[in-house]
């Protein structure tokens, strides 16, 4: 066989090279299109972040009823359509003696899921779930296109524009936060919140702490909508803030702390005070996709 | 390049000339399933992918099982490259060219399974060059898809030069070098990354294990030499010749016998881990997949056992014993990608969110189907046009 002499070497060399670094070259090229005027895009529209700030939100698990007011209340202002089901907020009634889960003889996994419960009950705990909005987001690291992303103030938000719904962000998620569009989403006009536009289907979406409003100094729907104030929201950087003084002072637990993902949701595992009203708990979530029950 | 083309157009001619009927009849029922499928795909398209059976609790289903899958035989596959060209096994050339053209399709293959998969496909496509997140392990998978698409790409050109006689010792030389980078490339970086999408996800219990990269080494070589086999008996029954000796296959057999044991080994430690661990997210993933996806945990173990069986006895020298072990191989990794896939996000986040499902829709398996048909389309028309072997060129005719 004959030698590649030492010019073809180089040339193979330089060709390899130049392939290898070609989509580098593309992105590098991109980012200084993209500085130049008429070339911007137009990222999600969302008010800038609050210097200094670092959000989270302290939920009262002695006070919460399960009422689901929460979530309608998050549903209504961030515009989520039907075909999002559950919406940004889930409700699961939990029962405090549970001992184990996964038990191969464990009849209770086969039961029916706790997130259609249509009546309250006073022996068992209710517990939201949401995006957590983590100090080490799992969902900010495998996504692909950097469409999700978390601001200076600690909110994790989504560009749309971005998303190419590989829906790895909802797979790493360890809270089940995310949702989807599976459907064109059809919310009525006099609905949509016009602060918070519709997103398209095949996109991924999920709490914002209400960006639109808490970076304006007002706070999340949710936390307004509480009828028993179970939701504190605030600013953990400010020592004076309530949130801080409560998660300094109160038992509280995170969710999947193990994880290491430093979620900026604390619940505070009190008992449930015997002078609290119990509301009618609004319907449950409609056609949850994939829960059985 | 000139020369070439004209050799190849006179090569196609001659062999369109000298085809027969049933060639034709089995593009037709590919072409049709390619349509169905895509017709449903446009569907899914307009309408949203809520008319697949996936969901905001299971959100991967058997669009990414197929990437798995088709990955890891990509990956396999080349490793004919490796005998032919690392280790002077001249007598696996007849099926050199044959290996390249099936691992450049199942990885192209394998991509349209994401693109089936993704809300915003044309979005999706900006994602090596303009959309990027150096932290994502999708991101540095799909950018080593390209990069192994162009690497078996090459590797064609180069080895269609040396078949046609053209480019002389230089042409050989590169098709040689190429054949050895593919593997290593393929194994450590390709399937690799693709087996490190799953095993990065803390969320996720089953997936989340530093073996599951090697883990999908292993099944790679498996599922790669076995579609290598069936491709290699399947063309010498159409031609009605031997197309590699009895030797070659023994090899092969040995080869594919080794890798399964190997993939078996893994699998069967995973699920000792789980029940031993008996962690609630493992034990559930045991309850899961014992119980509802218990004929896929049986066919994947099984499947592989009874290979492993056949492949030992004198009957795996035979090639319609090894023709049945590789189809049984085939199988068991199919299972096994679909159970890493679909069961490690069935275990529900949430306890309280009871069992949890997912059952692909018509729509959704047409997709799928119609994808594997277009790797068999691409195969079959290319390994049909373009001369597979030196001897080819003399007679012009395959079917």
């Amino acid at each position: 066989m004959s030698k590649l002499t030492r010019r073809e070497v180089i040339k193979l060399a330089v060709i390899t090279g130049a392939a290898a670094l070609l989509p580098q070259q593309i992105h590098a090229f991109s980012e200084i299109l993209e500085k130049l005027p008429g070339f911007q895009k137009n990222p999600t529209k969302v008010p800038p972040p609050v210097k200094g700030a670092r959000y989270g939100m302290v939920i009262d698990l002695g006070l919460c009823i399960g009422c689901r007011r929460c979530s309608y209340a998050c549903k209504l202002e961030n515009s989520v359509p039907d075909t999002i089901s559950p919406p940004y907020i889930m409700v699961l009634e939990t029962d405090p003696m549970r001992f184990t889960s996964g038990d191969l003889f464990n009849k209770k996994f086969e039961e029916k899921n706790r997130v259609n419960y249509t009546r309250l009950r006073k022996d068992m705990m209710y517990m939201p779930v949401q995006c957590n909005h983590c100090e080490n987001p799992p969902c900010t690291k495998v996504c692909p296109t950097k469409a999700t992303y978390k601001d200076k103030d600690g909110i994790v938000l989504v560009d749309y524009s971005k998303c190419i719904g590989c829906r790895y962000c909802m797979v790493a998620c360890p809270y089940n936060a995310r949702r989807f569009n599976w459907f064109e989403p059809h919310v009525p006009a006099e609905m949509v919140n016009p602060l918070v536009p519709v997103r398209p289907h095949g996109v991924v979406e999920k709490c914002t702490f209400c960006v639109h409003r808490t970076r304006l100094g007002r706070t999340t729907r949710c936390v307004e909508a509480c009828p028993n104030k179970a939701r504190t929201f605030g600013d953990l950087n400010d020592p004076d803030s309530e949130i801080s003084k409560i998660v300094r002072s109160e038992r509280s637990l995170r969710l999947k702390e193990g994880l290491n993902t430093g979620p900026h949701i604390w619940y505070l595992t009190r008992e449930k005070s015997k002078p609290m009203r119990w509301y009618t708990p609004l319907p449950p979530p409609a056609n949850i996709r994939g829960v059985l029950g | 390049m000139k020369e070439m083309i004209s050799t190849l157009h006179g090569y196609a001619t001659e062999t369109i000339k000298n085809t027969g009927r049933n060639f034709y009849i089995y593009i037709l029922v590919l072409l049709l399933i390619i349509g169905w499928g895509f017709f449903n795909y446009t569907q899914m398209f307009i309408t949203g992918h809520g008319l697949s059976g996936l969901s905001d609790v299971v959100p991967w289903g058997i669009y990414i099982s197929g990437l798995a899958f088709f990955i890891g035989s990509s990956a396999g596959a080349t490793i004919i490259g490796l005998l032919i060209y690392g280790f002077g096994r001249e007598d696996y050339k007849p099926i050199g060219t044959r290996a390249v053209l099936l691992a450049l399709f199942c990885i192209f293959g394998a991509t349209q399974f994401v693109m089936a998969d993704v809300g915003v496909p044309h979005r999706a496509m900006k994602v090596p060059f303009f959309l990027r997140n150096e932290t994502s392990m999708f991101f540095i998978s799909s950018s080593s898809y390209m990069g192994f698409m162009t690497i078996l790409g090459a590797e064609l050109y180069f080895a269609l030069k040396v078949t046609l006689g053209i480019g002389g010792e230089k042409a050989k030389k590169i098709a040689k070098w190429l054949g050895i980078l593919a593997v290593p490339y393929a194994l450590f970086v390709v399937h690799t990354f693709t087996g490190t999408i799953f095993g990065v996800v803390i969320a996720r219990e089953s997936w989340n294990t530093p073996l599951l990269p090697i883990h999908f080494i292993a099944s790679a070589l498996a599922s790669g030499v076995a579609l290598v086999i069936i491709i290699a008996i399947t063309t010498s029954k159409l031609k009605g010749k031997q197309i590699v000796s009895p030797e070659t296959y023994h090899h092969m057999g040995m080869l594919l016998g080794a890798f399964l044991t190997a993939t078996l080994f893994l699998d069967l430690t995973d699920y000792m881990i789980i029940l031993y661990g008996g962690t609630a997210e493992g034990l559930e993933t045991w309850h899961i997949i014992s119980r509802r996806f218990g004929f896929l945990l049986s066919l994947n173990i099984f499947g592989m056992m009874i290979a492993i069986g056949i492949l030992i006895t004198k009957w795996g020298k035979t090639e319609n014993g090894l023709f049945i072990a590789s189809l049984l191989c085939v199988a068991a990794i199919l299972a096994y990608r679909i159970n890493l896939v679909i069961v490690g996000q069935l275990v529900p986040l949430y306890p309280e969110l009871g069992e949890l499902q997912y059952i692909p829709t018509m729509p959704e398996i047409s997709v799928a189907l119609a994808i594997v048909a277009l790797i068999l389309l691409l195969y079959s028309l290319f390994s049909w046009i373009l001369p597979m072997e030196k001897k080819d060129l003399k007679t012009g005719t395959i079917h």
